[in-house]
């Protein structure tokens, strides 16, 4: 079957009444999850598997798809306003959506966060109809050699992060590799770091650290005697609080970044939407005329990470209906339920059940609209929260966090783990510590260290096998990466002696 | 009508086998709390929330059951939150193989399933071996005879060193003194992906997985890991009829309970869960993702832990890992 052909199927199948209504409750409730930090997608999903057991099957999977996508617009909105991240793809948007928030462009943000993820959603959606299967060999290539040359690639970003010391940052960052080592080894099944604490030995769990050292710490900070609580200011109508004309022509190549970042990463089943969006953060950087204003409160900040974890959406959906193999915790239960409706996920799926797939792929089309008509005028009303005095402020962001952190495990231990990493990240401000190479080593230690003994035991402890074509030239890049902010302090050296020397 | 009941509930008694009138009328009445190892959307978690979905889709339980994540450990945490629950009637525990596994290996994972109540095995998860379909072995001595002849070349994906697929390979390897090599992978899509791209040889994979890909004609199947062949697989040896007369460890999915439960309470669970067993929404699940129906009840999971641990305990030994228990 033809594209055309099967996307006018498809639409036949997603513009029906019903269908349509599963397509706006996926997406409403995909936007709640996604504010409400903790709660994410694969829980929300798999309370809701249940209830769909009686429903339409292609309702159902346009509902569950919804919320998955959905969540992805939803999770920058407390990022930008609080510094609490919504999910965890989310983490790196509060780097520049927090600041752009305290110079009182909150709107502009969340506006150009629900754009940045229409533009990117609607690219992913695209790209999953037109070059999935071909894509499918692709997502086979990548194996633990490639995994592990992606996340050196990913480390490589913390020059970008890091401020003006290189050695702090790198400190920073070894801090967020060992948290990262923390819990039972999956090769070798022996405790690291554990302290002799039962809770410990599933690791730390990477949102609690976010949470900690950016919200908690910032509200700490904030309660310094000097600093007069304040408002923030926040601009009045709708018009005003949008993205104006330039921020978009400023995050053009931003939105194509996060698009094929986003998608490119969605489609390894080793990677995920966290990784996509600190890459396309970091390229967006590397190529900017002005990385120095990153961590400042650039919109490209906010629109190449949120249009990131979106494409990762689509992009996530290639090796689930292509393949049969689920990318995410997500994924897997996308097809536990297909399963269980009667489906055969697998490399025949899309031949054998096209309704399904294309009623999916034309939902995404319509989600995508139905989300940034959802989002954009919440932005007005998001907005306000900033009007809040502080003393109403930052306890509302401490409650945020720990009702967060509590309703994923409801453990004691884990909220103190929030305590700590909240006087850790306090402390990193105090001493002039950047926290993003933290976040970044926690979030690519486990992969990169697990991709690494995996290649070697797969080349029986040579290390040749991580040259091969693909993993090299990930590397070279990293080198590049590292090597380039080398040759511009030496450039400036230079030119600061031949200045002095005149 | 008395005479009636009376008949009625001597039925009861007969068919759950335990004596007693009391025992038979115990019932729930506070929310029955499910405890899972697993964070919402993991294999367990599932497993739960559909069992909740049946129990009262059938009418079997006369208030709600509801699913408790407590995740992180490997099963120790839900371990030890159950063992806290000492003597509480409306807590479960549904557990894997990993309960097992863990607190051998973890000396942080206190609480092991003998601190525990077993109460009921619900399930048995058959696997099959899985190797490419362009790849030279047709046969499960084929890939032994290769890895004899190039020891430690062949690949095989799996998931934690302690997972069955593991157990399985040591078991192999002690049998027939052939060597190969064990990958771990976190999730079951990595394992699958290096097996379809060639990075690995050979996967131990749950056949409802395997199925599809068998039909694409992306995967062959040498052997099966199940007592008789499985529906979806009458072709395919088991290992026993493959040539391998070992025993291979079941992995099991099976319902405890905490510390000092009431007698009649667990007596009304395990004649819950054999109830369950015999509905039509179970025996279609059962069908569904392809696995073994394999109820027991507590006495029986005791024993059966019991002897699992010991062939647990073996195989890591060779493997040469650290027990801790």
């Amino acid at each position: 079957m033809d594209v055309l052909s099967g996307l006018m199927q498809g639409f036949s199948v997603a513009l029906t009444p019903i269908n349509l209504g599963m397509c706006f409750l996926g997406c409403f409730l995909g936007t709640v999850v996604g504010v409400l930090p903790g709660l994410g997608p694969p829980a929300t999903i798999a309370m809701l598997l249940p209830l769909t057991f009686k429903m339409d099957p292609t309702g159902a999977m346009i509902m569950l798809a919804g919320i998955y996508y959905g969540a992805k617009y939803g999770g920058s909105t407390t990022s930008i306003l609080l510094n609490v991240p919504g999910e965890t793809s989310s983490v790196v948007t509060c780097l520049d959506g927090y600041q752009m928030a305290r110079n009182g462009r909150a709107g502009a943000a969340l506006g150009i966060s629900a754009i940045a993820s229409f533009i990117a959603g609607t690219v992913g959606t695209v790209l999953l109809m037109l070059v999935a299967p071909p894509l499918a060999k692709l997502t086979l290539a990548f194996s633990a050699p490639e995994y592990f040359a992606l996340m050196v690639l990913g480390l490589a970003m913390v020059v970008l992060l890091a401020g003006d010391s290189l050695t702090k940052a790198l400190l920073s960052m070894m801090v967020g590799l060992w948290i990262a080592s923390m819990g039972t080894d999956l090769f070798t099944a022996t405790s690291r770091f554990t302290f002799g604490q039962t809770e410990l030995l599933g690791g730390i769990e990477f949102v609690i650290v976010a949470i900690g050292i950016f919200a908690v710490a910032e509200v700490m900070a904030n309660m310094e005697p000097e600093k007069p609580l304040d408002m923030l200011p926040v601009p009045k109508g709708l018009k005003n609080l949008l993205p104006t004309w330039q921020d978009m022509k400023d995050c053009k190549y931003a939105f194509l970044n996060g698009s094929l970042v986003g998608f490119f990463i969605g489609i390894l089943p080793g990677a995920g939407a966290t990784i996509s969006s600190f890459l396309s953060y970091g390229f967006e950087k590397s190529y900017s005329k002005h990385p120095e204003k990153f961590g400042t409160g650039v919109i490209e900040g906010v629109a190449a990470p949120e249009g990131a974890n979106n494409a990762d959406t689509a992009g996530a959906m290639v090796p689930l209906l292509t393949l049969g193999i689920p990318g995410s915790g997500t994924t897997a239960i996308l097809l536990a339920a297909l399963v269980l409706w009667g489906f055969k996920p697998g490399p025949l799926f899309i031949e054998e059940s096209p309704a399904l797939f294309w009623g999916l792929v034309a939902s995404m089309y319509i989600g995508n609209v139905v989300l940034l008509i959802l989002n954009l005028p919440l932005v007005a009303l998001f907005a306000q929260l900033l009007k809040m005095p502080g003393y109403v402020m930052y306890p509302l962001i401490l409650g945020v966090s720990i009702i967060g952190i509590y309703t994923t495990d409801s453990s004691i231990f884990q909220l103190s783990l929030l305590v700590v990493f909240g006087l850790v990240g306090y402390a990193m401000r105090k001493l002039d510590f950047p926290t993003a190479p933290l976040v970044l080593g926690l979030v690519l230690g486990d992969s990169m260290e697990k991709a690494l003994r995996q290649s070697l035991m797969m080349s029986q402890g040579s290390l040749s096998i991580l040259f091969r074509p693909i993993p090299a030239a990930l590397l070279c890049i990293a080198a590049f990466l590292l090597i380039v902010p080398l040759i511009k302090k030496f450039n400036a050296a230079r030119v600061q002696m031949i200045d002095g020397e005149a | 009508m008395r005479f009636s009941k009376i008949i009625c509930t001597l039925a009861i008694t007969a068919l759950t086998g335990v004596g007693g009138l009391a025992q038979a009328q115990w019932k729930p009445t506070k929310t029955l709390e499910v405890i899972v190892h697993t964070a919402p959307g993991g294999g367990n978690d599932l497993l739960a929330r559909a069992v909740a979905q049946m129990l009262e889709k059938e009418k079997l339980l006369p208030v709600r059951m509801q699913v408790i994540n407590k995740p992180g450990g490997n099963g120790a945490v839900a371990a030890a939150a159950l063992s806290e629950k000492k003597g509480e009637s409306n807590v479960l525990g549904f557990i894997t193989s990993v309960w097992i596994a863990n607190p051998l290996t973890t000396s942080e994972a206190k609480v092991t399933l003998h601190d525990l109540t077993p109460v009921a095995n619900l399930l048995r998860e058959p696997a099959v071996f899985a190797v490419r379909t362009d790849s030279p072995y047709k046969t499960l001595k084929d890939f032994i005879d290769a890895a004899k002849a190039k020891p430690g070349e062949l690949k095989q994906s799996g998931g934690s060193v302690t997972s069955r697929d593991n157990i399985i390979r040591q078991t192999l390897q002690t049998a027939t003194g052939a060597k190969w090599a064990f990958v771990s992978f976190q999730g079951g899509g990595e394992r699958l992906a290096a097996l379809l791209g060639g990075h690995v040889d050979m996967m131990v994979i749950e056949p409802q997985e395997a199925g599809e890909q068998i039909r694409a004609g992306k995967l062959r199947v040498l052997a099966q890991i199940a007592d008789k062949p499985l529906p979806g697989y009458p072709n395919v040896p088991t290992l026993k009829q493959a040539g391998f007369d070992v025993v291979a460890t079941p992995q099991i999915r099976a319902v405890v309970a905490p510390p000092g439960i009431p007698k009649e309470a667990l007596a009304y669970y395990e004649d819950l869960f054999l109830k369950l067993s015999k509905t039509a929404s179970w025996k279609k699940y059962v069908e569904d993702y392809q696995l073994e129906d394999s109820y027991s009840t507590g006495a029986d999971l005791g024993k059966s832990i019991t002897q699992i641990e010991k062939d647990m305990r073996a195989q890591f030994q060779v493997a040469g890992m650290k027990l801790v228990r």
